[in-house]
């Protein structure tokens, strides 16, 4: 009987992807019974645009801790304050829009090539060393800014953060789904990709295939760092300010959502639709709370304990293939 | 015997590494008391030390767990729940001594809480820790209820406050804590134990070690520290703010990683780790003296926790390529012995 049950267990969890649909669809069940406010199409649409950074940012966490070798990036919310701070600074020289907005992007490339150079090339646990940047760069988000808000961008900028196209938010739209069909493209269906998930289950049997294991990691580190800067030039748009504080806890969030979508945290199996749609439930979950008035303080904890859970049955997941593979 | 070829074997080769520290810590010294006259005044000395106490108890169980291979960056939420309760039963009027109880066991408790977490539930300690790290945070502002702890009476502030024969007291708790963690992971079996599941987990086990219950150990002597810790905190500054600790478990890993202690486990020392928070507690004594923008101070200790890693493994690497090198020749020489 017992055994039945673990079964059970394991075959509603075995397909992430169902598993989190079926989460997505309670989520929504429960935020509509606490809010009578929740369940409306424009509500929901417009939900959306408070996920479009985290979305951003925990795709390209995922694609690192994908690529194993304990590979986590806890810079990716300094990184996003910095590239902030240094776009708002950027366009406040008067350098048009579109020029500082690539700007930032190659230098969020920049910054996430300094972890890239510590960790791939040189060795340092990722952990160490995106612990190390995390700390100079949200410092020098903090210092280049005074500590102010950076405001002074133009108008019309305000498009990309809070408009709408179709009654979709345009972040989204133009932004966000475009990036996660490039990146879904590339990790399944290109040699780079399936590299990255390679390495990620067996790095020595990579080696001897001829994968650079090095190369791989180093541009991944640098392509989270874009991505966070892409979410910084979002994040600009929504807030018409830049401030030192806006990455703060966004690791926390980045990785809670690829835990809970299913990425082993030693890397080498998830995907990336897993992430998205934990992206989704943990934006209805901030936004339900949000309408159900509960204080945003609890949110940390609530976050904290997905974590601690989705990793936990991850763990067990993987525990009991091993088991079953080693049966037969 | 034993004891013997112990301390000759491994103790050396980290305290070597600590030596460098320590010429480090001596060159920073120098140079501030160049640059600024006030620096090596009696007391701004004292300051430094009663300022650094509560890290230096904590960076000890962080350098235990991190010569396990592990990490914890749970450490400063912890140190705010443990001392948010120190704060109420001060309040309250509790005999003293059930407050340091309460405070050590409460510690101990999230510590252990951490430890099985990571041993029983399989789950990777950064992610334990970042978790419960929220969580407690979390727990911090709602006990808080959005109004600082302040003006708590002075019960607690003897401990670092205090003078003994002109010696600040804090310089004795913290003689008194490394010299019996120095011996613990020095000379004892369990204290060896720690090293060797840093060094490689599945030899350990093989060689009858209780991986579970050691690494549960050390995660919960952590946690005793730390609460320890929050009693030196609430009686250093008398109150407790909303963020309190934030900055608490990188200024331990720096510390940690300053004084020698292998990022990848197996190898670090107790005494390497003191250097290292001495060095970090005069740096930003010396960042306060320049007049430097105390804001700079989490780039310099995020870009020293990087150097002083990167230093380290330079060097690891360097000697195992050294010792390839050798035993290259040696089986040359072997070879070339046989042929003839």
């Amino acid at each position: 009987m017992k055994r039945k049950l673990n079964n059970i267990f394991f075959v509603l969890l075995g397909n992430r992807i169902y598993f989190l649909i079926g989460l997505n669809i309670l989520v929504i069940i429960i935020m509509s019974m606490i809010s009578p406010y929740f369940l409306n199409a424009q509500n929901l649409l417009g939900m959306t645009r408070f996920g479009a950074v985290l979305a951003m940012v925990a795709l390209g966490e995922t694609l690192v801790i994908l690529a194993g070798g304990g590979g986590i990036d806890l810079s990716i919310g300094s990184i996003l304050s910095l590239s902030g701070i240094l776009f708002g600074l950027i366009v406040k020289s008067g350098i048009p829009i579109w020029v500082s907005a690539l700007l930032a992007i190659a230098i969020g490339g920049l910054l996430g090539a300094l972890n890239g150079l510590t960790i791939a090339k040189w060795g340092l646990p990722p952990l160490i060393g995106t612990l190390g940047t995390m700390y100079a760069y949200g410092a020098l988000a903090l210092v280049l800014s005074k500590g102010m808000p950076i405001s002074g961008f133009p108008k019309n900028f305000s498009f990309l953060g809070q408009g709408v196209i179709l009654k979709i938010p345009v972040q989204v739209l133009l932004i966000v789904i475009p990036t996660f069909i490039i990146l879904q493209y590339i990790a399944s269906k290109t040699h780079f990709g399936r590299d990255i998930y390679l390495i990620g289950v067996n790095e020595y049997a990579a080696r001897f295939a001829g994968i650079s294991v090095t190369k791989i990691r180093f541009s991944l580190y640098v392509l989270d760092g874009i991505l966070a800067s892409a979410g910084a030039i979002i994040m600009s748009s929504y807030l018409m300010t830049a401030r030192a504080d806006v990455g703060n806890g966004l690791e926390l969030q980045a990785i809670t959502v690829a835990m809970l979508g299913g990425t082993n945290i030693m890397g080498g199996s998830g995907s990336l639709i897993g992430t998205m749609l934990a992206v989704l439930i943990l934006t209805m979950v901030a936004s339900g709370l949000q309408l159900a008035n509960v204080n945003t303080i609890w949110q940390l904890a609530i976050l904290g304990l997905i974590l601690l859970t989705a990793v936990a049955i991850n763990q067990a997941i993987a525990i009991n293939e091993a088991k079953k593979q080693g049966i037969a | 015997m034993i004891r013997n070829t112990i301390s000759k074997g491994y103790a050396p080769r980290t305290e070597r590494r600590a030596i460098l520290t320590i010429i480090l810590l001596i060159a920073e010294i120098f140079i501030f008391s160049i640059i600024s006259r006030n620096f090596l005044s009696g007391q701004n000395l004292s300051t430094v030390l009663r300022n650094a106490t509560d890290l230096a108890i904590i960076s000890i169980g962080m350098t235990m767990v991190m010569i396990m291979g592990g990490i914890d960056i749970s450490v400063g939420s912890s140190l705010g729940v443990v001392a948010i309760i120190i704060g109420w039963m001060i309040q309250a009027k509790i005999n003293p001594l059930l407050i340091v109880l309460a405070a050590i066991a409460v510690g101990m408790m999230i510590g252990i809480i951490n430890g099985s977490l990571i041993t029983y539930g399989k789950i990777p300690d950064i992610i334990v820790t970042l978790g419960t790290s929220n969580i407690l945070r979390a727990a911090v502002f709602a006990m808080l209820g959005g109004r600082w702890l302040t003006g708590l009476p002075p019960v607690f502030s003897w401990l670092t406050a205090g003078n003994l024969l002109g010696i600040p007291t804090s310089f004795y708790i913290l003689i008194i804590f490394y010299i019996i963690f120095w011996y613990f992971l020095t000379f004892r079996t369990s204290g060896r134990h720690i090293y060797a599941i840093g060094n490689g987990i599945e030899a350990s086990s093989l060689s009858g070690i209780n991986i579970n219950r050691t690494r549960l150990k050390a995660y919960s002597i952590l946690g005793a520290l730390v609460g320890f810790s929050a009693l030196l905190y609430v009686g250093r500054l008398g109150s407790v703010e909303i963020t309190v600790g934030i900055d608490l478990p990188m200024q331990a890993i720096a510390a940690v990683v300053i004084g020698g202690t292998s990022v990848k486990g197996g190898s670090g020392s107790i005494i390497g780790t003191l250097a290292g928070v001495l060095f970090m507690a005069i740096m930003r004594n010396g960042i306060v003296l320049l007049g430097i923008p105390s804001l700079w101070e989490r780039f310099v200790i995020g870009i020293l926790i990087l150097i002083s890693v990167g230093f380290d493994l330079l060097i690891s690497q360097r000697a195992k390529q050294l010792q390839r090198i050798q035993i290259a020749q040696q089986r040359e020489a072997a070879i070339s012995i046989k042929s003839h």
